[in-house]
């Protein structure tokens, strides 16, 4: 990425000061909701509400145009219609503004019109060399620098993965879960309509971001894929990448003469180009979330054996399907293991044993269930554990014997706790702030394990 | 002419299809092994050029302007003898006069049977050209069991784009039947990509079917289609 395009996005995702255009004191509109976003997230820089008449807003001072801003503005973040929005970005340029966020739709999603209409804002943007967020988009967020310069005031729980999503809705769905499943949120991004930022660009902004560990792209189309997956396989290399992409039900657009042509729908083309260049595919917004989840908390398996220890059969059949698809493998285990497991469950228990580890009745007392998982953590065949408990009003959780397990091995641990959020929440947060993430459902959890063993098969890890 | 100038002259023409003659001899160039292709403009040509070939032959009718030549009627396999070639020059004639007057036949040595795959690439609107490969060869469709990787494609990812089928077993060998040679399918694939890296001005191209032998392999039928 050239230094200038990097110095931008710096100052649009870090910024000193931002102004925000189109605000009035209706809270029914998106300008009050822009300023309300930033003040709300606690922004530490200056904040410039611009509107001709009004005096104040929201206990900030209000200014007349962009021009009587008495310092530099970074960003500014405009929510006026989209004729409006092109006069704005020129008073942007003129100001020295790096970089602009344009919320107004009704550009090239239009038809003709609003194209040009686009071509003639990218050519203002370029003009003063600024970058524009959008059009057409929510807006972005970088809770490292307490900024939400979304129409939609909230506060998020800081974290190391960060979002592109080329949906606000989508983009919204995928926080919100992450939020409910105790994931930090870096930074987030609608890319709107890409006039002169595309998808790359943010990603490999990302790449270079430390304090973002995890990266998830939500897409439905793009101009230059070919570019977008190259980039993205080069960022994966270091840092992992999680891709949902829509339009699975989508037809071929054009009427194809040969059969290669009508086979290669646009979905199947995308997905499987994007494995070519190693990259993670999901299916969900929850397989989305469940799987940055992971590889922002846990360490990266050495192998794709996993080992799971559970009371109840139901769940690890879940999790064997889901894993089994994904291309992890359930490694028998070794008869020194098996030796140990009788320690604890006796010479003749009522139960088969196996991977995955059925303890049954036993296995309901969280005592019982801490030599096990050692047992099975220390097996050689096996680089991860998935521990299963069902919360229960009267027994208590494993937490300690998880905990105790995880660092006594160092291997990775999933614990898939059956419970509602809210029961879990005490013990996720003590699970999740020693690298264990922690899922209600087998599923989420198969895919957060699925997520480390791509990773982990990615970086020439130990295939069993 | 290079493979650029027919191409152009195609372009020059005014057409978009190119007839599967074209294609062969394109593929040929370039190594890829295809069963060969004569044509015939009268029931005496068809009848001269099946005895060069020697029988049984196959005769498939020839026009820019018939894309999909079982659909028309203009195949028929496994001809014997003289007799069999003249009456299936005429039937086919009698059903593309229709469509194209000026039509022709290639006569062409009927294959044996194999493991019939497909081979192509196109070029998406989004990534550029694509290189497929799928089971079934004229039943691809049907069963949709096709890999597409981002052309160019070298010998590994061409291996792995054959393995990743999900019918890949059919090609491993199974009950008893010995493996398909998979190298010289992974040695078309390879070829076909570099074509596809090659000549933007091809848009589409299919290699169907593909017949895979337990040695070697051949490419029965194949078309393209230039960009605008």
């Amino acid at each position: 990425m050239p230094a200038r395009k990097q110095d931008v996005l710096d100052s649009i995702f870090y910024p000193h000061s931002v102004a925000v255009i189109g605000v009035t004191g209706s809270s029914d509109r998106v300008g009050y909701n822009l300023l309300q976003s930033i003040i709300h997230a606690g922004f530490q820089g200056r904040i410039y509400p611009v509107h001709p008449r009004l005096e104040s807003l929201q206990g900030l001072p209000v200014y007349r145009s962009l021009e009587e801003i008495p310092e530099p503005v970074d960003l500014a973040v405009i929510g006026v219609n989209q004729l409006a929005t092109l006069e704005v970005v020129e008073q942007c340029g003129r100001k020295g503004v790096k970089g602009v966020v344009c919320i107004a739709g009704g550009y090239k999603e239009m038809g003709e019109e609003g194209k040009a209409l686009e071509e003639r804002l990218v050519a203002a943007a370029r003009q003063y060399e600024m970058e524009v967020v959008g059009p057409n988009t929510l807006g972005l967020i970088n809770t490292r620098a307490n900024l939400n310069v979304t129409f939609y005031p909230m506060q998020l729980p800081r974290g190391k993965v960060s979002f592109v999503t080329q949906s606000g809705g989508v983009g919204l769905t995928i926080l919100h879960k992450a939020v409910d499943e105790g994931l930090g949120i870096n930074k987030w991004v609608g890319v709107g309509n890409r006039s002169t930022l595309e998808i790359s660009d943010y990603l490999e902004y990302l790449a270079r971001d430390d304090s973002t560990a995890v990266i998830g792209v939500f897409v439905e189309g793009t101009d230059d894929a070919r570019r977008l997956v190259q980039v993205a396989g080069e960022v994966a290399r270091h840092k992992p990448v999680v891709f949902y992409k829509v339009g699975r039900s989508g037809a071929v657009s054009h009427a194809a003469l040969t059969h290669t042509g009508s086979m290669a729908g646009s979905y199947q083309v995308y997905r499987q180009v994007l494995q070519q260049f190693g990259l993670l595919v999901v299916d969900s917004t929850l397989e989305m979330v469940a799987a940055c989840k992971a590889l922002a908390m846990a360490p990266i398996p050495r192998g794709n054996g996993v080992g799971v220890v559970t009371h109840t059969a139901g769940p690890s059949i879940v999790l064997l399907d889901e894993i089994s698809l994904r291309g992890g493998v359930f490694p028998a285990l070794a008869g020194s293991t098996m030796g140990r497991i009788k320690e604890v469950l006796g010479q003749n228990p009522p139960v088969v044993l196996k991977n995955p580890l059925d303890a049954a009745g036993q296995g309901m007392q969280a005592a019982n269930l801490g030599p096990l998982m050692e047992a099975v953590l220390d097996d050689p065949c096996i680089d991860i554990l998935v521990a299963v408990y069902c919360l229960h009003l009267n027994w208590r959780c494993p937490t300690v014997e998880i905990l105790d397990a995880r660092e006594r091995s160092g291997k990775p641990v999933v614990a898939l706790y059956i419970s509602t959020g809210e029961k879990v929440k005490e013990e996720r947060e003590l699970l999740h702030s020693r690298d264990i993430p922690v899922y209600t459902t087998p599923e989420e959890a198969a895919w957060g394990v699925s997520a480390l063993l791509h990773y982990a098969l990615q970086r020439g890890g130990i295939r069993r | 002419m290079n493979v650029a100038e027919m191409l152009a002259a195609a372009r020059s023409a005014g057409r978009r299809y190119l007839c599967e003659d074209e294609v062969k001899e394109i593929l040929q160039r370039v190594g890829v092994p295809v069963t060969p292709c004569f044509l015939a403009r009268s029931e005496e040509e068809a009848v001269a050029r099946a005895i060069e070939v020697g029988y049984p032959v196959v005769l498939k009718v020839r026009s820019p302007l018939i894309a999909h030549k079982s659909d028309s009627g203009g195949v028929a396999l496994n001809l014997a003898n003289g007799y069999q070639v003249r009456r299936a020059y005429r039937q086919i004639m009698d059903r593309v006069k229709g469509v194209d007057p000026e039509a022709a036949v290639t006569v062409q040595p009927m294959a044996s049977p194999g493991r019939e795959v497909i081979v192509g690439f196109t070029v998406d609107r989004q990534f550029g050209p694509v290189l497929m490969c799928g089971l079934g060869g004229v039943f691809a469709e049907v069963l949709g069991d096709v890999s597409f990787r981002l052309v160019p494609v070298e010998p590994d990812m061409a291996r792995d784009m054959v393995r990743s089928l999900r019918g890949y077993r059919l090609l491993a060998g199974y009950r008893g039947v010995p493996p398909a040679d998979e190298g010289a399918l992974v040695d078309i694939l390879v070829k076909v990509s570099g074509l596809a890296a090659a000549f933007p001005q091809i848009q589409e191209m299919d290699l169907n079917p593909v017949v895979v032998y337990e040695r070697g392999a051949l490419v029965l039928d194949a078309r393209a289609v230039l960009a605008d």
